[in-house]
C-alpha cells in the first residue's frame, strides 16, 4: 500500500495523472459511450436478481453490494452481439415462465433458496440456448465479483506494485 | 525567405519510436539543430500515460472494449493489445486506412514515441550467424555490414537504454551490457536443466529484456528508476523503468536544447533537389489543419517505422527518381519479411506443487535458435528462437451457486504450474512480398494508401512444423503433461515485426541503403528503421534497430564535418 501510494505521488510530481489531455477521456468511465441498456425494467430487475442470487450477501459481501449487477448489465449492453443480447432476452423470459410453471409464482418473487434451485436447475440442465444464457450471466457475474477493489485487495492479493518477482518460493 | 529560415534545421527525424527517438538523442547531442517529426499527437512521458494508475476495477468493462468500437476497427479490434487500458495508443483503421492485397495486420503507433510504448520490450543481440545468413545460405543480398561493426554500438545503446540478461556466453547470441536478471521460476528452471541433460545444442537462458533492474547513474540521470514488477507496462511507465522513447531518448535529446519536436506532422514525401544531387527537406501535412508545410535541412533520417518509411520513399518522386527516391533498382517496397509466430506449444506441469510464484515478473525465458545456426540441417532455411514463460495462478472452481461458490472464489486453490511458448523464426525476403503505392486511392491526409501485399511461402510453413515437434518433444522430456501444439495461421503483421522494403546491400543494383544506411543514390537520406532490414533473423528487432541507428546518426555527423553531405 504504502509502495502504491509512493508511485502515485512520483507519478503526480512528474506530470500530474490528475489532468488528462482531451484525447484521453475517450477512454475514461466518464467518457465512454452511454450505456444503452436494451432490458427492460422488469428484465433489468430479473437479471440483478440473478446476479444477486449467484453470490447472495452474507458476512462476506455479496454481487449486490459489490456492485456487479450494473457490471453484468454494462458488460450485456456494450460488449456482446445483438444475437447473444437477444438470447439472453430470451432467458430471462423462459426463467420467469419456468419460475411460473414451478412454482406459481414471479421469479423476482421467489425467496433465495428457491430463486438458486431453479438456476441450478438451468446449470444442470439440457436447454442449450438457456444454458449459455445463464452461462454468460454466471462467468460475467463471477469476473465482476472477483475484479471489485474489495476482493481483489481482501482476499485475492492484489498489489500494483509487488516490487519483487520470486520464482520459486514455498506454499 | 523568412519562412525558409524558420523552417531550416540541421537535421530532420521522420518518425519518434524507438529509432527515431535514438536518430534525435544522438543528433542533438552532437550538436545539431534537429526538427524530429511526428504523425501523431504528443504523449509526454507520466503526464499522458492516462490508464498507468488504473486498478482493475477502474475499467468499466474490466478491460474489454465495447463491441462497436471493435467492430469499427476490424484489424487492430482484434489484437491483444486492444484493450480498455492500452488502446489509447491504437491507430484506428477508419482513420488511417490502407489496403490489404493479402491479410495482413498492420499494428501502428501513431504518437510521440510510436511503439516504443507497446513493445514487448525483448532486446537480444544479433550474432555474426545472423549477419552472415543470407551470404550463406544464398538469399536475398549479402548484408554490407557484420557483427564486429555494430558492436559497438550494441554497447553504446545498451548501457543508455538499460538492458537486464545474464551473461550466457553463447556464439549465437552475443552477451551484452547487461543490468541484473530477473529471476526465472521453479517450472523454467527445471525446463533449464532439462534441456541441458537431454541436448547438446540448445539452451533456454533467460530473456533480455529493456528494464532497469538496477538504475545506474545514466538512468537515474534520465529520471528513470528501478523496475518496480507491476507489469502494466504498455500503458506507459511512470517510472520510466523500461525504456520508451518518451522516458529516455526524446527527453535527453531535449534537454540538448536542439530539438524542435512537432506533433501532427505526417511526411508526404522527401523533397530532392536536382541540381544539387541531393533532398533539401520533406514536405509535411499537418493533420490538423491538413495545410502542406516544407521543412529544409542538410541530413533527413527516416525512421516512420519500417512499412511507412517505404511509403514515404516510393511517394518522394521527381525527376531523378520518378519511381521513388533512391529507387533506382526498382527494388523499393520489395522483400518485405517478419517474424512467424504462428506456433505456439502449451502444456501443464504437475511437479513442484509445493511451489509457488510470489510477485510478477515483466519478462519470461527464451531458448536461442538452434536450428541451422553453425550449417545446414534440416529441409528448411534458417530457424526460430523461442519465448517460454511459466507460471501458476489460482484456479477456483465455478461450479455451483450461492455461499459456496462464493467461498471457492475467494479461497481459490493453485492449479498446476501451466508451461507456454511461442516461436519467433526467420522468414525468408521473398520479392513478391512487397508494398506499393495504390495507384489513386488517398488517405484523409492526400497521401497515395499503401498496398500491403505479403503471405506466407513454404519456408515458414516446414518451419513450423519443426518448432511444433521440437518444443513438443523438448516439453514431453521435461515431465510436461498434457502438451498442445497449434499453428495459429496467424497473419503475417500480427507479430508487429515487420521489416525490409529498402534493404541495406553493397550493390546499389540490388539494394537500396548502403553499409551506412544513406541511400545508395541520395547519400544525406538515412533510413535506419526496419525498413532497412536485408534479412530478419530471429531476435526481436528493436535493440538493432537502435544500434544501426546510433552508428548511422553519428556517421552522418562526420560526413557532415567532412563537408560530404
Amino acid at each position: 500500500m504504502k509502495r502504491r501510494q509512493a508511485i502515485q505521488r512520483i507519478a503526480v510530481m512528474a506530470g500530474g495523472l490528475l489532468a488528462l489531455p482531451s484525447w484521453a477521456k475517450g477512454w475514461t468511465p466518464q467518457n465512454l459511450p452511454a450505456v444503452q441498456t436494451f432490458f427492460s425494467p422488469l428484465d433489468q430487475q430479473v437479471l440483478g436478481q440473478i446476479v444477486e442470487a449467484i453470490l447472495p450477501e452474507s458476512d462476506i459481501p455479496g454481487a449486490k453490494s459489490l456492485g456487479v449487477p450494473a457490471f453484468v448489465e454494462t458488460m450485456l449492453a456494450d460488449c456482446y452481439t445483438k444475437a447473444i443480447q437477444e438470447n439472453v432476452e430470451n432467458g430471462l423470459r423462459v426463467l420467469e415462465s419456468k419460475a411460473q410453471e414451478k412454482y406459481t409464482n414471479s421469479f423476482v418473487q421467489l425467496p433465495m433458496i428457491l430463486k438458486q434451485a431453479l438456476l441450478m436447475s438451468i446449470e444442470r440442465g439440457s436447454d442449450a440456448d438457456l444454458k449459455t444464457f445463464y452461462d454468460l450471466v454466471k462467468n460475467l457475474t463471477i469476473q465482476g465479483y472477483t475484479n471489485s477493489e474489495y476482493v481483489q485487495t481482501t482476499y485475492l492479493e492484489y498489489e500494483m506494485a509487488p516490487g519483487h518477482y520470486y520464482g520459486c518460493v514455498p506454499v | 525567405m523568412n519562412i525558409q529560415k524558420k523552417n531550416k534545421f540541421d537535421a530532420i527525424v521522420i518518425g519518434s519510436g524507438i529509432s527515431g527517438g535514438w536518430a534525435a538523442k544522438e543528433l542533438c547531442e552532437k550538436g545539431l539543430k534537429t526538427l524530429v517529426l511526428e504523425r501523431g499527437r504528443d504523449v509526454k512521458h507520466v503526464a499522458d500515460y492516462p490508464t498507468a494508475m488504473k486498478n482493475p476495477w477502474d475499467f468499466p468493462h474490466a478491460g474489454r472494449v465495447p463491441l462497436a468500437i471493435r467492430e469499427q476497427n476490424p484489424i487492430i479490434g482484434k489484437h491483444y493489445l486492444f484493450t480498455e487500458a492500452s488502446a489509447h495508443w491504437a491507430v484506428m483503421d477508419d482513420v488511417h486506412p490502407f489496403i490489404e492485397e493479402k491479410p495482413f495486420t498492420w499494428i501502428r503507433g501513431y504518437h510521440v514515441g510510436g511503439r516504443s510504448l507497446m513493445w514487448a520490450r525483448q532486446t537480444q543481440r544479433w550474432s555474426e550467424y545472423d549477419f552472415e545468413g543470407p551470404a550463406r545460405d544464398g538469399f536475398a543480398v549479402d548484408w554490407p555490414i557484420r557483427y564486429a561493426d555494430l558492436a559497438p554500438w550494441y554497447s553504446h545503446v545498451e548501457k543508455f537504454a538499460g538492458i537486464s540478461g545474464n551473461r550466457d556466453g553463447l556464439p549465437q547470441l552475443p552477451d551484452g551490457e547487461f543490468l541484473p536478471a530477473f529471476e526465472m521460476n521453479c517450472v523454467e528452471q527445471h525446463l533449464q536443466r532439462s534441456v541441458a541433460e537431454h541436448y547438446t545444442d540448445r539452451q533456454l537462458i533467460q530473456g533480455r529484456c529493456a528494464h532497469v533492474t538496477d538504475p545506474q547513474p545514466i538512468h537515474l540521470q534520465q529520471g528513470r528508476v528501478k523496475c518496480q514488477h507491476r507489469n502494466l507496462c504498455v500503458r506507459g511507465c511512470p517510472l520510466g523503468s523500461y525504456f520508451s522513447s518518451n522516458s529516455s531518448t526524446l527527453p535527453w535529446a531535449a534537454k540538448t536544447g536542439k530539438m524542435t519536436l512537432r506533433p501532427f506532422s505526417t511526411v508526404h514525401s522527401i523533397i530532392y533537389d536536382e541540381k544539387k544531387g541531393k533532398a533539401t527537406g520533406v514536405r509535411v501535412v499537418d493533420t490538423n489543419t491538413k495545410e502542406m508545410i516544407e521543412y529544409y535541412a542538410k541530413v533527413i533520417f527516416v525512421n516512420s517505422s519500417a512499412l511507412n518509411s517505404n511509403l514515404i520513399l516510393l511517394n518522394s518522386t521527381s525527376g531523378r527518381f520518378p519511381n521513388g527516391l533512391g529507387n533506382d533498382s526498382g527494388l523499393l517496397g520489395k522483400y518485405i519479411i517478419w517474424h512467424n509466430y504462428r506456433g505456439r506449444v502449451n502444456a501443464e506441469c504437475d511437479q513442484f506443487l509445493d511451489k509457488r510464484t510470489h510477485g510478477k515478473t515483466p519478462n519470461h525465458s527464451y531458448i536461442p535458435r538452434f536450428r541451422n545456426v553453425f550449417k545446414q540441417e534440416t529441409d528448411f532455411l534458417r530457424g526460430y528462437a523461442t519465448g517460454v514463460g511459466a507460471g501458476r495462478g489460482f484456479e477456483a472452481d465455478h461450479s455451483g451457486i450461492g455461499e459456496d461458490l462464493k467461498n471457492n472464489l475467494i479461497h481459490p486453490p493453485l492449479g498446476n504450474w501451466s508451461v507456454g511458448s511461442w516461436m519467433m523464426g526467420e522468414c525468408i525476403p521473398r520479392k513478391e512480398n512487397h508494398v506499393r503505392l495504390h495507384e489513386t486511392e488517398k488517405d484523409p491526409f492526400g497521401i497515395p494508401k499503401l498496398v500491403i501485399s505479403v503471405g506466407w511461402g513454404e519456408n515458414e510453413d516446414k518451419m513450423v512444423k519443426d518448432y511444433l515437434e521440437q518444443l513438443s518433444e523438448m516439453f514431453d522430456r521435461a515431465g510436461f503433461k498434457n502438451i498442445r501444439a497449434t499453428d495459429s495461421h496467424s497473419n503475417p503483421g500480427n507479430d508487429i515485426h515487420e521489416m525490409g522494403g529498402a534493404r541495406m546491400g553493397r550493390d546499389p543494383k540490388t539494394s537500396i541503403l548502403n553499409e551506412w544506411n544513406q541511400l545508395h543514390a541520395c547519400k544525406n537520406v538515412f533510413v535506419t528503421d526496419g525498413a532497412c532490414m536485408t534479412s530478419g533473423s530471429t531476435q526481436n528487432p528493436s535493440l538493432t534497430y537502435m544500434a544501426i541507428t546510433a552508428r548511422a546518426a553519428n556517421y552522418a555527423v562526420g560526413e557532415l564535418k567532412r563537408r560530404n553531405l
